[in-house]
């Protein structure tokens, strides 16, 4: 069964909308928000499950009379559109989270960065955060408080690698969207050289929800591990693909496919990608697995960005693979070598491999070796987990088949 | 913070591809003096991303997505039956200047396959007829 808390608000119009997580911070003191996100043991949304209580902690503490808040709304990784959910959606409750996290680390200046293809999301945000302004929830002394805070939406131009938190601050400063070198991180020396926090969409919303109880519900939600709840895009061959709302630990991946999505189209399950396409595919022996993160952690995979894509076995996996080569050879940024040129060599074989129908033993050890390499001297998640799915789907379904 | 109240460049880029629907040279001169911008650099940061053009490009750009999901909805009948219709390749503009086509990465649609997006309009759920259909009845 899906749980309801991220989605609770849904369908509530703007002026229905109460915004009580903001009005409880905004009682609080600022280190009180902080930890009470602490506690909930919120991870980032994004893909990189970095405790956002931990990050916000870390701004406060940085002594800086400008900070940033950014939040990442460049959700370009294929199968996933739960921020655009989110943005189109519950709009009040994304920018809610972005004034909050600027109350509780010490800054008066937001910035939303929407990939430029999300048009729907961009004009309803726009007028969100004009309404917002309209009703003194943005702006000068918030509700009536000391606090004020501004918010600017600036949109992406179709580079998916801006998505990166640091590519992400160099594309808002007008620059080329390359990574930077980390340290340091952005929460020392981000936007403009200033301390910035950046979270993901749906990180930000999970904390204004969170701040809307008197109690803190993430505790009485999920696994001790993986506390709450998380979106999750699902997409592919399955008969009621959208966007689902799980709490950690209560259904398997076979169970969100089964019962949530209507199950898998075709004759039977090829595999299903759990986590947009930087991630590891779970095969029909894997699949019956919890969805958390130490438990696809444990079979070598990742809740990445919660974009489920579910392939059936009457497909041709090269093609697939071919499909997702294509994509990150095109995608670098090409600042490091082995990134540009191992994802431009996997490319070719990868071809050479569709073409013929079949891998040979030799260029699955080559490609094993290329990732190696590639995820070494890998500036950026990127090239880290650029060969992750493409290796997966050889060794599972290949490697023991072929010469 | 006077940087935080300026216009972002990627905002007046944004503006001026919207539109006139590509960044001329004239555009490039001025945006440089007015912000103290070497012309090379800002060429480099316009190339770099893929939504801004500098070159015209047709009144309706047509971006039909590619990727996993809408690939094993059959997006590739969808990019064939465009080309066909409209004569054109990909990143090609009809010679009449109407249609432009670019065949693109994931729209985060993936559960209304196959997927388009003709300027600011989205088009999910396609069809080899929807599509012709969609371009007829654009003026
Ligand atoms: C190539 C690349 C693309 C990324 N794309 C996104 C994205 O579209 N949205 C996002 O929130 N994070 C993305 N990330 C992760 C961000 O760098 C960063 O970890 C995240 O925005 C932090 O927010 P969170 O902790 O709330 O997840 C991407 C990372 C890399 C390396
Ligand atoms: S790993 Fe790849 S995408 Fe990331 S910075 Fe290096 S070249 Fe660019
Ligand atoms: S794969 Fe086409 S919209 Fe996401």
């Amino acid at each position: 069964m899906e749980k309801i808390f991220l989605k609770s608000d849904l369908g509530k119009s703007f002026e229905d909308y109460e915004f009580s997580g903001l009005k409880n911070s905004l009682k609080m003191e600022q280190t009180q928000v902080i930890d009470k996100i602490k506690d909930s043991v919120l991870k980032g949304r994004g893909g990189a499950g970095f405790p956002a209580g931990i990050k916000w902690e870390t701004a406060y503490h940085v002594e800086d009379d400008i900070k940033f808040v950014v939040c990442n709304a460049d959700e370009g990784e294929p199968g996933t559109f739960k921020d655009r959910f989110l943005m189109e959606n519950l709009p009040y409750k994304v920018i809610e989270g972005i004034v909050i996290c600027g109350y509780a680390i010490g800054s008066k200046y937001g910035y939303i960065y929407i990939r430029g293809e999300y048009t729907q999301a961009i004009k309803i945000i726009r007028k969100t955060i004009q309404k917002m302004y309209e009703r003194n929830i943005l702006g000068n002394n918030i509700l009536g408080t000391d606090f004020s805070f501004d918010i600017k939406l600036v949109r992406g131009a179709g580079a998916y690698v801006c998505g990166d938190e640091t590519s992400l601050i160099n594309s808002i400063e007008g620059e080329r969207g390359m990574s930077r070198i980390k340290p340091p991180l952005p929460v020392f020396e981000g936007l403009y050289g200033k301390p910035t926090v950046v979270n993901n969409v749906e990180t930000l919303s999970a904390a204004a929800e969170i701040m809307k109880y008197d109690y803190n519900p993430y505790l009485q939600l999920g696994t001790e591990k993986s506390k709450g709840t998380k979106l999750v895009s699902i997409s592919g061959d399955v008969y009621k693909p959208g966007v689902y709302e799980v709490e950690f630990g209560k259904m398997t991946v076979k169970e969100i496919v089964n019962e949530l999505a209507g199950g898998v189209k075709g004759s039977g399950l090829g595999f299903v990608i759990p986590g947009g396409i930087s991630t590891e595919v779970l095969t029909e022996n894997e699949w019956d697995v919890p969805y958390t993160y130490e438990d696809l952690f444990k079979i070598g995979t990742n809740i990445g960005s919660g974009g489920m894509i579910v392939v059936s076995k009457d497909r041709n996996y090269l093609e697939i693979i071919k499909n997702v080569s294509d994509f990150f050879r095109d995608e670098t940024c090409g600042t490091c070598f082995p990134c540009r040129e191992g994802n431009k060599n996997i490319n070719k074989m990868v071809s050479e491999i569709y073409e013929r129908g079949y891998p040979m033993k030799k260029e699955i050890e080559i490609i094993s070796d290329i990732k190696n390499a590639v995820s070494l001297a890998a500036r950026c998640g990127f090239g880290e987990a650029s060969v992750n799915l493409i290796l997966s789907i050889l060794e599972n379904f290949y490697a023991k088949k072929v010469k | 913070m006077e940087k935080y109240y300026e216009k972002e460049l990627l905002e007046e880029l944004h503006d001026i591809q919207e539109t006139y629907g590509f960044i001329s040279e004239e555009d490039i001169l001025r945006i440089s003096e007015k912000r103290d911008i070497p012309k090379a650099h800002l060429y480099g940061v316009i190339s770099f991303y893929s939504m801004f053009h500098l070159k015209p490009t047709g009144k309706y750009i047509i971006k039909v997505c590619d990727s996993v999901s809408c690939s094993l909805n059959h997006s590739a009948d969808i990019v064939k039956v465009i080309k066909e219709h409209l004569g054109i390749g990909e990143n090609e503009t009809t010679r009449d200047k109407k249609f432009s086509l670019e065949v693109v990465e994931c729209l985060g649609h993936c559960d209304e396959g196959p997927v388009m997006i003709i300027n600011d309009t989205y088009y999910t759920h396609l069809t080899t007829n929807k599509v012709v259909q969609i371009l007829d009845n654009l003026d």
